[in-house]
């Protein structure tokens, strides 16, 4: 009896000791590293989620990097390889996916995001979000932004050129190079107006999908064999030789990107490919523009004879976290992104991106989101993108092979066989 | 005896005054060295350890696989690795390095001559300035509003259109091959040479006007004296000058980089800088990427070697 009581009174002495560590835990001041990409209307949501987390927690610093999407894929591969990765960054999935293969992100910490296991974040989200970034049974990352693209239709300048938008848009590849041979204007050989461009650094987002809609792949099922379906692929070569400089000259990679120019409306762009993201970023850049009707979102194309109906890849950005971090900065950190994601209406309401939650895709706001309906079906006719250990070099491969096709000259069936053989010594490689 | 004792004394003194003067000197020079040790020494032995390795970006490990990457880069045939190979980027590095470095070292020497024959220091002041600002302009602007001249719509091509007498044809400055590649080698030499003609102002600057006072009082003609006794007494100045663009001209990138970022194509200015970074920073391939910087350093240490062993390059006294 005296031993208990004796036990008893250490352990009451011990109990506060033990609490104020905890507390001094809590307290320890926590810096996270943020690393975004840029986007001036996502800038001005986040800055603000920034100082309200701050607020509620002072012992928390948040360091900002924004850099361009491009740049940011670079820049955070070479800080993890440095071992100076930040604590939490986002890029598109495709290049995401190795930092979880090479065991370099920390899987999500439940509790500090708000959920109560992984499948309750799974079922949080509209089904299949989260397959890409699901790993061993553990979660890695949150969506962003969920994107898929369709084509943006500046109906002004088809009224210029004597076409009705609302009738002559193209719905097939062969009428958007036939549309497009009508809306562009030239000095000689010199384009002064494009009718319509691709987004060229995005080749698996925008380009592997017309290649399955002529019965092309990237890989065999299996996934052993890669650039599968020459037929294919030499006619989507064809084509893109044809739309570029050496060929029917209506579009280059080496002209200005035609997502950029769409916003200033200023008669040099008639189309362009690119996210509902588009309507905010017209919304801020030209007003009048936005306000004014004359424009519109129609589906992504696809070939007279495909075989397959495809729209564009969709992609996430998910939130991720370093996890050569310790733990109580990853907690931090799940709880940062989660407040962030907790704003889920807000950021479809002025940034237009989509959380693909359940409730924001079921939501009146999403619903009332000029061309969602749009979106959604072309959401449904997609698949997500391309992602795997090599995918950041597949997407190098793909775009140097069709630059070589546009811009060198390079024969379409030696293109083909270029990129077979490089696509399947880095398939060989890994397996 | 005395003598003697006196001649030891002195030597003594001298050979004191020496080692003085040595630990001096080489006080002097250990940051120096440590500088150079840290930032150029360790970082070339690191690479080469590295390429003796698989080591990824993203991996933590990494497995030591001897010379398995210089045997990869060697023998990859034309096809491989999407065309991109180490046979390509020596081409493309070579083709750049003779089409700038020399007209570079050429007309830059003829540019400072012109310079110093001016009269008036004003002008000469004024162009020195004006040939040299690009130089501290960073090399990514100067690319990027080059671009924009490269343009259909920009400048060079109009230019091009009056030069050739034609109307609204595009010069394809950014996507023919041939043209690519002479456009990145405007861009680095616009943007060096003022750098080199300072260089070489200096150089002829340190000739004593004495000699040229005599060599006119001779009747020699101004070919002549260039011949004759500029060109030979600048001759230290122009082996540094040489040396000095053919190491950049080797190792350059952010124009080849910049213009690759928007959207011309690779291949054809795919130089070895470029290529090393690529397959390093992009493709996450370290131990590749270093086997290549290494051969880049030898390529380098070779061309310098030969350049030093051809020039014979003796002190000139005036």
């Amino acid at each position: 009896m005296k031993k208990a009581i004796v036990i008893l009174l250490a352990l009451m002495m011990l109990a506060p000791m033990a609490f104020a560590n905890a507390q001094a835990e809590e307290a320890k001041p926590v810096t996270i590293e943020f690393w975004t990409h840029e986007d001036a209307n996502r800038q001005r949501l986040e800055e603000r989620y920034i100082k309200e987390f701050c607020e509620t927690h002072p012992n928390v610093t948040i360091n900002v990097t924004r850099q361009a999407a491009t740049k940011m894929i670079e820049l955070v591969q070479t800080a993890f390889a440095a071992g100076q990765g930040p604590t939490v960054f986002n890029l598109s999935i495709n290049d995401e996916y190795p930092y979880i293969v090479a065991g370099r992100v920390a899987p999500i910490n439940y509790a500090a995001a708000g959920y109560k296991d992984a499948q309750a974040v799974i079922d949080a989200y509209a089904p299949g979000m989260l397959e890409s970034v699901t790993y061993e049974g553990d979660v890695y990352g949150l969506p962003l932004e969920l994107t898929n693209w369709c084509l943006f239709i500046n109906k002004n300048v088809f009224r210029s050129a004597g076409l009705d938008p609302e009738t002559d848009y193209p719905k097939t590849w062969e009428e958007v190079v036939e549309v497009s041979q009508k809306l562009v204007l030239r000095d000689g050989d010199i384009l002064t107006r494009r009718g319509f461009d691709f987004r060229y650094p995005y080749y698996l987002e925008s380009m592997v999908p017309m290649v399955e809609q002529l019965g092309g792949q990237l890989f065999s099922e299996d996934g052993k064999e890669a650039i599968v379906g020459k037929d294919a692929w030499v006619k989507f070569f064809e084509f893109m030789q044809n739309w570029g400089p050496n060929g029917l000259n209506l579009g280059s990679p080496t002209y200005k990107n035609a997502r950029s120019l769409f916003n200033a409306n200023n008669n040099d762009i008639a189309m362009a490919m690119t996210g509902l993201y588009q309507e905010a970023r017209i919304k801020n850049d030209n007003p009048d523009f936005y306000n004014s009707g004359d424009w519109m979102v129609v589906p992504f194309p696809t070939f007279e004879n495909a075989v397959n109906d495809t729209a564009a890849c969709y992609y996430g950005h998910y939130y991720m976290v370093n996890g050569d971090v310790d733990e109580a900065t990853q907690k931090v950190a799940w709880e940062f992104i989660s407040y962030m994601l907790s704003h889920g209406e807000e950021y479809l309401k002025e940034v237009n991106i989509i959380q693909p939650t359940v409730a924001l895709m079921n939501s009146e706001t999403y619903k009332n989101t000029p061309y969602s309906a749009v979106f959604s079906q072309d959401f449904e006719r997609g698949h997500i993108v391309y992602y795997g250990a090599n995918s950041t070099e597949i997407q190098s491969l793909l775009k140097e092979t069709v630059a070589a096709v546009m811009l060198e000259g390079l024969e379409p069936e030696k293109a083909y066989n270029q990129l077979k053989a490089a696509v399947q010594e880095l398939v060989d490689e890994v397996n | 005896m005395k003598e003697i004792l006196q001649v030891k004394s002195n030597r003594t003194k001298a050979y004191s005054i020496e080692r003085k003067q040595a630990k001096w000197g080489l006080l002097f020079t250990v940051p120096c060295l440590v500088f150079f040790s840290i930032f150029s020494f360790y970082p070339i032995i690191n690479a080469f350890i590295t390429s003796l390795t698989n080591k990824q970006a993203l991996s933590r490990t990494s497995k030591f696989v001897g010379f398995d990457n210089y045997a990869y880069l060697f023998a990859q045939n034309d096809t491989a690795n999407g065309g991109f190979t180490l046979w390509n980027s020596l081409r493309a590095t070579l083709t750049f390095t003779i089409g700038t470095f020399i007209p570079m070292v050429v007309i830059s020497l003829l540019v400072a001559v012109l310079l110093m024959s001016l009269r008036k220091d004003r002008q000469r002041g004024f162009l020195q300035v004006a040939y040299y600002l690009p130089a501290v302009l960073s090399s990514v602007v100067a690319t990027a509003i080059w671009m924009i001249m490269f343009d259909p719509r920009g400048l060079v091509n109009q230019l091009s259109n009056v030069v050739m007498m034609t109307t609204g044809k595009d010069y394809k400055w950014l996507v023919d091959t041939n043209m690519l590649q002479a456009s990145t080698m405007l861009v680095y030499f616009w943007k060096y040479i003022g750098y080199f003609v300072i260089l070489f102002i200096t150089g002829l600057a340190a000739i004593p006007p004495t000699i040229y006072e005599a060599a006119t009082v001779d009747g020699s003609s101004r070919w002549h004296t260039f011949w004759r006794i500029t060109l030979p007494l600048l001759k230290p100045t122009v082996v540094l000058v040489s040396i000095m663009a053919m190491l950049q001209c080797l190792k350059t990138f952010s124009t080849q980089y910049m213009f690759t970022q928007g959207g011309a194509s690779r291949k054809p200015i795919d130089v070895i800088t470029m290529n090393i970074y690529f397959t390093g920073i992009r493709n996450g391939r370290l131990g590749r990427a270093s086997a290549m910087s290494i051969i880049l350093f030898l390529v380098m240490l070779l061309f310098t070697y030969l350049q030093f062993s051809t020039s014979k390059t003796d002190d000139v006294e005036y």
